[in-house]
Formats: C-alpha cells, structure tokens, sequence
C-alpha cells in the first residue's frame, strides 16, 4: 500500500495543509504539541477512516472559538494491488462524515479497509504492555479487524451480547431463572466462540514475528519476549461452542450470585512475558516501549504475509522511550518495510535516508533530510 | 423559537420517532410553504389512521377492523403462525408471498438493555392462540440480530414441549439486520428453507 498525497483542511491544528508522500521512510520532526502527531492521525484517518487515538470523531474538526459546527476535510490518494483510490472525507462536528472513494459514497469502513492496510503505534500503545488487560483485548481485537476487515464486527457483537446478558443477570428479581437466560447464553457463546477463534488466529499471526522484531531492538537472545493467548475458554476451534457452554453452565450459580457474566472473551488475556518476567510491572520503561512498538511492527508484517503486500506503517514518537543503542537499533531496521512514516521530537532522532517533514505551528516545511 | 402556530407545529412533529428539532423545523416549513402540498390533506390523513386504525384482536398487526384482512380470511391457513417482531416485518412476508398461514406481532423483541422482558411482548397471547386454534407449526421470523435470535429461542423454549413444530428463518439473511429491509427473494428463500429449532 502506498499513500501518495494528503490535503487537509480545518483538521486539528491545520487550517490548510497539501503534502506528497515519499513511498518509503519520511521523519515528521517538530516539538511537541505542534501538530506533527495530528499529521500521522490524518494520513492514517484516509485510509482507515477512523482515528487511531480518539473514538469521537468531535476533537478532529478545527473550529473558532465559539463557534459549532463545521467540518475537517481530508482528501488524498493511495495505491494498493486492488487499485487506485481517490478518497474524500468530510469529517462534520455535528452529524455522520461523508466519504467517497472514486466518486462514489462508502457506507462501511471495511469496504476501503480491506483494499488499504495501515497499521499506527503510538504512545499509549504502552499501555497495552503495561495496562489494565482490557487494552490487550483491545489490542487483539486491532489485529482480527486490521488482518481481517471483514470480521470487524464480531468484538462489537459480542459485546452486545454480553451487555444484555450482564442487564438481564444485574435486573432479575432473584427467583426462579432470569426469564429468556437461554437465548442470551446461545448469543453469548455462538458470538464469543468467533471472537475467540479470531484473536487465536490473530494471536498465532503475530507471537512469532512481536519476538523478532523485539529481539532485534534490544540485543537479546531467543525468546526474550513470549506472546501468549491465554483465553477464558481454552478448547481446540472445533470444540470451542461445546467447551463454552459447559464452562457457562458450570458457573451458572455463581453467575447467579454475582449478577454477572463471569466466562467468556471478556476475561481473556494476553500474556507478555520479558526475559521470563510478566512485562506489566516487571518491564522497564524501555523494554515496555520496545514490546509495544514490536507488536505493532509485528502486526504490519503480518498483514504483509496475509495480503502479500506492506501495510502503509505509522510510528509516532518511537525513540523517546529508548536508550541510544534501542534508539539506533530501531531506527536501521525501519528501512526497507514499504511506506513508513515517523514522528520525532528533535533533529537528534532522525534516522538516515529519511524525507524531511518540519513541523512548526501548524504548518508543514518540506526538508532535506540528513544523509 | 418561532410564533404562533408554526412552533406549535415544529413542537409537534419533533415528538415524533426519529425526528430531531432541526428536521422538525425543516418538515413544518415545507408544510406552510409548498403550495402542491395539500395541508387539510395530510391533516385528514393523520386523523383518519389514528382514528380507524387499530391492533387485530387477534395477531395485533396493524388493521382497519377489529379483525385484520388475514385473521379474516378464511383461506389461510390457521394451523401455521408466523411470528414477527413488528407490523411492518410481517407487510415485508406477505409481500415475499409465501406464508399461506397466519401472523402473530409480538411488538418488539426482548432486550434487558432497553428495559424490554418477556412480559413486555404478546407472548402469553401467542401461546392462548397457539392452545386454541390447534396449530401444528410455528414459524419464528424475529429479527435475526441478537435481539430476535434471544427471543426466537425463548419463544421457542415454550412452544416445543407442546409438540410444536417449531422453525426459524434460514440463513442467508444479513445477519444483524431487519427483516423489513430484506429484498423480496431473499425472504422467499429464508422462509423456504426454514429449519427447525
Ligand atoms: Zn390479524
């Protein structure tokens, strides 16, 4: 995939801005708080159409202050092996976005998704290595829809059931059986079983890769970062549906005292283990950085193997967090991944061979860049 | 804020489903100022449904009479019922054609979420018409979303220790969508190769 121009208006921070897009290694330097983050939100909003840091969409529109309503603009071009898209999207404060791809209107994401693949890292992708696990399942969930657009769905269908299922359980008087309990356990368990199986998958795409792209940042030996699924309901794929409803009726009087659905993906895991230690508490600041940002790098090449094409690759502030020799070991292997762009604080951190975007002000100066 | 009987209007309209303040407003404008419009019309319109129509006493579909078209015909097929969430579910199955039986508008779709349970629905109705009228099978055309396969199953539940053959929809149906914006041929097709639960 690669991303060829941008223009943005009234996005963020920029008023107007008209940018080409180098198709291999481009550094977007600028300090902090000058917009060069909003920049790779805007390149990864085209093709992703949705922002890889906010769920409302209301902080992207630019507007005076006072003023309600109005609309970001972000217009671009991008090629992939299914062919060339020319994508126009209307961001509007108050109402749906519009967006056309060659002219004609996209109802739903996974329809331009699935054609353009866009993986983005950024800072609180610490997170998903240091937080609470309801970021690792989001995490997983990332990977099922960005390999696999046309399962976007299942997260959020499960999670509906599930809600339902924790209201009927949180609403029953306490006699008898909560009337309807059976449909929602079969919602429950044919929905979780898919989401399971996904971020199986999703899980065995990327161990192996998050591993090596790891090792090669840190100098460490074999298996110095372990990626493991570990779900609620472990069972071969074929047996999953069966291994779920015995687990449910297993804790159903449990279940029945705690008002609460206690088995299923929502209590899944995903286990990170740095140099044999649990990475969450145990990690440094630096080896949590270095885990976060393989994961992702890791899921780029994976949707490569999947696709048989390199995902465009979205790195906002990628060095900060590691030591010099972290720093220089990163920076060389960013080379040679397809099209990849950086956000970095300082010239310091600029890697060689890189195009040259400054940042100052909301406004964007095509550079040199240091060779 | 406008005067007089056009934010009265624009008060009106914005109670209705769907309707926000600024389609309101658009709506009650259109009325007042497009002379094709016929205002007593629409007016007459709106008093006439609200004042003959009615619930069928017996499948509660949307009906002129006390009985709807359907329950009044005596070449359908009373041995066969199928269920629906809405009226307007049931208008898209009889436009596919293929049901000879009757209907039953259970009036939604149990949802916790929505504060929507069992009791909330013409449940107990069903099963009184179900004892009644001897019937033979019954056909569950809930929504096939999360909503209508929960109720399709607890529905279910109920009917087939009485012996009930007891169907639901095929697949090919977008799955989470309604059934009213289901093409023609594809509701044939799900109706036809209904399998039982
Ligand atoms: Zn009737």
């Amino acid at each position: 995939m690669r991303l060829d121009w941008i223009e943005l208006r009234d996005f963020r921070s920029y008023r107007e801005a008209s940018l080409r897009i180098s198709p291999g290694l481009t550094a977007v330097v600028g300090p902090n708080g000058e917009g060069k983050t909003n920049l790779l939100e805007a390149l990864y909003y085209l093709v992703a159409l949705e922002s890889p840091r906010v769920s409302s969409d209301l902080p992207l529109v630019r507007m005076a202050p006072g003023a309600i309503g109005g609309s970001a603009f972000l217009r671009g071009e991008a090629e992939s092996g299914s062919g060339r898209f020319l994508i126009e999207v209307e961001i509007r404060a108050d109402g749906a976005n519009r967006v056309q791809v060659n002219r004609s209107a996209v109802r739903r994401k996974r329809d331009l998704r699935r054609h353009l693949r866009a993986v983005f890292s950024g800072p609180d992708d610490l997170d998903v290595v240091q937080g609470e696990p309801d970021h690792r399942r989001r995490f997983m969930d990332e990977v099922v829809h960005t390999m696999w657009p046309t399962k976007e769905g299942l997260a959020s269908a499960y999670e509906r059931a599930l809600r339902q299922r924790n209201r009927l359980l949180k609403d029953w008087p306490g006699t008898g059986e909560p009337a309807g309990l059976e449909g929602w356990d079969a919602e429950l368990v044919t929905h979780g079983s898919a989401l399971t199986a996904a971020r199986r998958q999703a899980v065995e795409a990327i161990e192996a890769r998050a591993e090596e792209e790891f090792r090669a940042i840190s100098d460490r030996g074999q298996g110095a970062l372990v990626v493991e699924y570990r779900p609620s309901v472990e069972a071969d794929a074929a047996d999953l549906t069966h291994a779920f409803r015995e687990a449910l009726t297993a804790r159903r009087a449990d279940e029945l005292i705690r008002r609460s659905t206690l088995v299923g993906p929502h209590r899944d895991e995903l286990a990170l283990r740095v140099e044999g230690l649990v990475a969450r508490g145990f990690a440094s600041h630096g080896e949590a950085w270095a885990a976060a940002v393989s994961l992702r790098l890791a899921l780029a090449r994976a949707v490569a193997e999947e696709t048989g094409e390199l995902p465009t690759v979205f790195l906002d502030d990628p060095f900060s967090a590691l030591d010099p020799v972290r720093r220089r070991r990163l920076a060389e292997g960013l080379h040679g991944r397809g099209q990849l762009l950086i956000a970095i604080p300082d010239e310091q951190q600029l890697p060689e061979g890189a195009a040259v975007w400054r940042v100052r002000d909301g406004s964007v100066l095509i550079g040199e860049g240091t060779t | 804020m406008f005067e007089g009987p056009i934010q009265d209007l624009i008060d009106e309209l914005s109670r209705l489903p769907g309707i926000g303040p600024k389609s309101a407003q658009r709506l009650a404008f259109y009325v007042v100022k497009a002379p094709a419009l016929d205002a007593k019309r629409l007016a007459d319109a709106l008093v006439a449904a609200k004042e003959r129509m009615r619930f069928c006493r017996e499948c509660f579909c949307v009906s002129e009479g006390d009985l709807c078209r359907i329950c009044r015909d005596p070449g359908r097929d009373a041995s066969v019922i199928c269920v629906v969430e809405e009226s307007k579910d049931q208008a898209a199955i009889e436009k596919a054609g293929v049901i000879k039986g009757r209907y039953h508008v259970l009036g939604g779709a149990i949802s916790p979420l929505e504060g929507i349970g069992p009791d909330d629905l013409r449940v107990q109705e069903l099963l009184d018409r179900v004892a009644r009228d001897h019937v033979q099978e019954v056909i569950l055309a809930t929504n096939p979303n999360l909503e209508g396969n929960a109720t399709a199953m607890y529905v279910a539940a109920l009917l087939k220790p009485a012996g009930i053959t007891v169907t639901r929809l095929a697949s090919g149906l977008p799955v989470g969508g309604d059934l009213e914006y289901a093409d023609e041929v594809t509701l044939g097709q799900a109706l036809e190769g209904r399998r039982e639960m």
